[in-house]
């Protein structure tokens, strides 16, 4: 049964999420309690300073008080392992808490406003990239498997294990120097000019302004992509059904794109979803050189800024869509490939 | 098994191995590699680079983002190449107990537009007084510059033309320009280097022409006894390009840093590599071997892993512990031998079945002896190319880190010069010989093990070959 074999795999899914989420809050438990800390000291003494008509040891004794009100709030008198189960607990129902420095566009302090606010973009810039970059893939790998050890097929074959290890951040440093310092055709960074424009054409400043990452992304993307397609479509042509084909005298491109893509979809789509999941996980550096606002250009603000919630904010929401996105993974698989549900076991 | 049984199998892989051209060429690149690291110490202009790449002392005498020298090629106007002279000419005379030196740098000058600054530097020790002047190839002589030490205990003695010898060079320009001229000029608008490098004669503080040839820097000391003394005396030449990859904005070398860098990054890659991937091997065997319940919660812990997104969490980790290399690499282990556990699993579920294990069994070789003796050998093989594919990964992980200034302060790599170039506006300048050398090293590590990576691959999976 689908509906089972899918309901398994969220709920191991979250049951994953909050283990991590455990693991993270004991990790990072002596820092982020540090911020916390000294956060309190800053609230308790802007209070004390608001208290402008009391004596000196009256305000002494305010404060005092406030202190271990707030530190009985925040539960620092409680034991450790108490306090990570909590920070946990919080973090599964992403409750973040308030960062030390950054805003949301709102004005807003609050950790999980200041993500919400660049996960859509970040989406945004990944999903158009691995589309195109998957399509092209297919293409191209199609094409190399069709004359394997050909000019194209050794060609391509070498272009990818020359930028196998190209980090995309230092790709995407290169087109800027290029294309927008050098050639003046693309904005620098950001998602929008300043100030943005009205309308339908603000659509096009956008497109505009996601021209240069993304092409950064696919340039380094579909090499490897169209390989491993090569890889599985020369796997399939081995197979005994194609060669019964071959012997019937179906056409070759009918072979290719009948039998055989259909028997590589189920893996297609592990692949250019699990590209999709490697960007969040490897790639995401490469917001923060074009500026683009996303989570990936966060970390950098963060790390700059010194904002331990915000950090550890982004770190859990970044999980969380790296692992939902594991899951989507999964369903499609099922899906596709009816074999995995029959064992229920994925 | 004997040498000679172990080997044969390793001369088959070599012979299919050799058949690989771009295999070869990673082998080659990787060779020329460990070579680069070896003699690093004779390679770098800078020898101490890996220590003090950071202390701004250290570089003082650079000039500040100068392009490559090899620049010179494509311009017209020929600007100095920076260089050292240190090999001076030195004769002594005494009398009276006063010993007078001499010290003759020669210098030959063949470019067009006059480097940044000549800066002297000495040890000295004692007391001594010391001028300063140079001998053209027109045949004048400036007088440039004179002081004198006091009981100095082998302190730097450093005298930067920039600074130190304006009045002196103007005072020669006011003798051979125009009175007009020089009304609208004073010491401070004209650079040293420029009088002392260009023609003589009227017009020179507008238009200068460059005198080329034979130039003579002298050093003239005088020191009452033995034991003051002036030392290790050296002339730089502070050019407007410099070194094979010219210098960033902190005046350090980069192609020094480069090669310094190189070490690390061939440490990172192979041994978190080599170590994750081997832990990943055991652990894909231990698995699939014992079955049942170890299986079930090794692949619940595998896949725990499998659900980490592993920058982000190394970028967290690295901002709030400030680690050293070996955090760093520790962390990449941890969280990259879950690469090869699902294939080894896989593999090692099949070899299990075989006979000769249940033969093994049957005879009562235990458990560890079947592990290490008749599964291990078979699928460690395999496990190099997987070996060789991870290593870019890890070399790139680490300078992502390091390019958000994350990485460890006391050694230098590729990820932390990108950082110092982002910072540092390079992009925005176009100082493209500080960005595209780092970025391209990492690329071409990353190609070098690709290369090896596939071809071994290949032999392994001789499926992929053709149809």
């Amino acid at each position: 049964m689908y509906k089972w074999y899918a309901l398994k795999r969220i709920l191991r899914g979250v049951v994953m999420y909050v283990i991590l989420m455990f693991v993270f809050s004991a990790l990072f438990n002596t820092v982020s309690e540090t911020t916390q800390r000294s956060q309190i000291e800053e609230q308790v003494r802007l209070e004390a300073n608001r208290l402008k008509n009391l004596k000196s040891d009256q305000i002494e004794a305010f404060r005092k008080q406030r202190k271990e009100q707030l530190i009985k709030q925040y539960r620092f008198d409680r034991p450790v392992g108490e306090r990570i189960l909590l920070r946990a607990v919080n973090s599964v129902t992403f409750n973040f808490g308030k960062s030390t420095i950054m805003k949301a566009a709102n004005g807003s302090q609050q950790v999980l406003a200041i993500i919400g606010e660049a996960l859509p973009r970040t989406i945004l810039l990944f999903t158009t990239a691995i589309l195109i970059e998957t399509v092209i893939g297919i293409v191209l790998g199609l094409i190399q498997a069709r004359k394997p050890g050909g000019i194209l097929d050794r060609s391509t074959s070498l272009i990818t294990m020359i930028v196998y290890g190209m980090p995309a951040w230092w790709l995407g440093m290169m087109l800027i120097m290029v294309f927008v310092y050098g050639v003046k055709a693309f904005p620098s960074g950001g998602i929008m000019s300043a100030p943005p424009p009205d309308g339908f054409m603000r659509v096009f400043d956008v497109l505009w302004h996601m021209t240069l990452p993304v092409c950064t992304l696919i340039l380094l993307g579909f090499w490897g992509l169209a390989f491993l397609i090569r890889n599985i479509v020369l796997g399939i042509l081995q197979e005994d059904f194609i060669m019964s084909a071959r012997a019937r005298g179906v056409p070759e491109n009918k072979i290719l794109f009948g039998h055989t893509m259909r028997t590589a979809a189920p893996p297609l789509v592990t692949i250019g979803f699990l590209s999709l999941l490697a960007s969040i996980s490897g790639a995401i550096l490469f917001e923060g050189i074009f500026s683009w606002p996303g989570l990936g250009n966060l970390y950098w603000i963060a790390v700059q800024q010194n904002d331990v919630p915000v950090l550890l904010g982004n770190l859990a929401i970044t999980t969380g869509v790296y692992l939902s996105g594991l899951v989507i993974l999964d369903l499609v698989y099922g899906f596709l490939d009816p074999r995995i549900k029959v064992g229920g076991k994925a | 098994m004997s040498f000679k049984d172990a080997l044969a199998p390793l001369k088959e892989f070599w012979g299919e191995f050799r058949r690989s051209s771009s295999g070869l060429i990673g082998l080659g690149i990787l060779g020329v590699s460990v070579l680069l690291v070896i003699f690093e110490p004779l390679i770098v202009p800078f020898p101490e680079v890996g220590k003090r790449w950071k202390d701004i002392n250290y570089w003082e005498d650079n000039s500040s983002s100068a392009p490559p020298a090899w620049t010179n090629f494509f311009l017209k106007q020929k600007k100095t190449v920076s260089s050292r002279i240190e090999n001076p000419r030195v004769s002594v005379e005494e009398g009276d107990g006063i010993i007078m030196d001499r010290i003759e740098f020669p210098y030959r000058w063949n470019y067009d537009l006059p480097p940044h600054d000549l800066i002297f530097k000495a040890v000295g020790t004692g007391t001594f007084q010391f001028a300063v002047s140079v001998e053209r190839p027109d045949g004048e002589t400036i007088e440039l510059f004179q002081r004198v030490e006091q009981e100095l205990t082998g302190q730097d003695v450093r005298v930067s033309f920039n600074t130190d010898v304006r009045n002196a060079t103007f005072e020669y320009l006011r003798s051979k320009e125009s009175t007009e001229a020089i009304t609208e000029l004073d010491s401070e608008s004209v650079r040293p280097t420029e009088i002392i490098f260009s023609e003589a004669g009227q017009g020179m503080a507008k238009a200068q022409r460059p005198l080329k040839g034979e130039y003579k820097f002298i050093i003239s000391t005088m020191r009452m006894g033995e034991e003051s003394k002036i030392e290790r005396p050296r002339l730089l030449v502070v050019g407007a390009v410099s070194g094979i990859l010219g210098t960033d904005t902190g005046k350090r070398d980069i192609f020094s840093g480069l090669v310094s860098g190189l070490k690390w990054a061939l440490l990172i890659g192979l041994m978190t590599s080599a170590i994750s991937v081997l832990i990943g091997v055991m652990y894909g065997i231990v698995a699939a071997y014992y079955g049942g319940v170890v299986d079930t919660v090794m692949t619940f812990i595998f896949e725990l892993f499998v659900s980490m997104p592993v920058l982000p969490i190394l970028i967290v980790a690295s901002a709030v512990f400030k680690p050293s290399i070996w955090f760093t690499i520790g962390a990449l282990i941890l969280f990259s031998w879950v690469g090869s556990v699902k294939t080894v699993r896989s593999m090692a579920l099949q070899i299990k079945e075989e006979t000769y294990i249940e033969a093994a069994k049957a005879l009562g070789a235990s458990n560890q002896r079947i592990i290490w003796r008749h599964m291990a050998p078979l699928l460690i093989p395999y496990s190099f190319a997987s070996m060789a594919l991870s290593v870019p990964g890890a070399i790139v992980y680490e300078s992502s880190i390091s390019l958000l200034g994350l990485g460890d302060a006391t050694i230098v790599t590729w990820g932390q010069i990108l950082f110092d170039a982002n910072r540092g506006g390079a992009i925005l300048n176009g100082v493209w010989w500080w960005i595209v050398p780092p970025g391209l090293l990492i690329a071409i590590m990353g190609m070098t093990f690709a290369f090896l990576g596939f071809a071994m691959d290949k032999i392994l999976h001789p499926k992929l070959r053709t149809r």
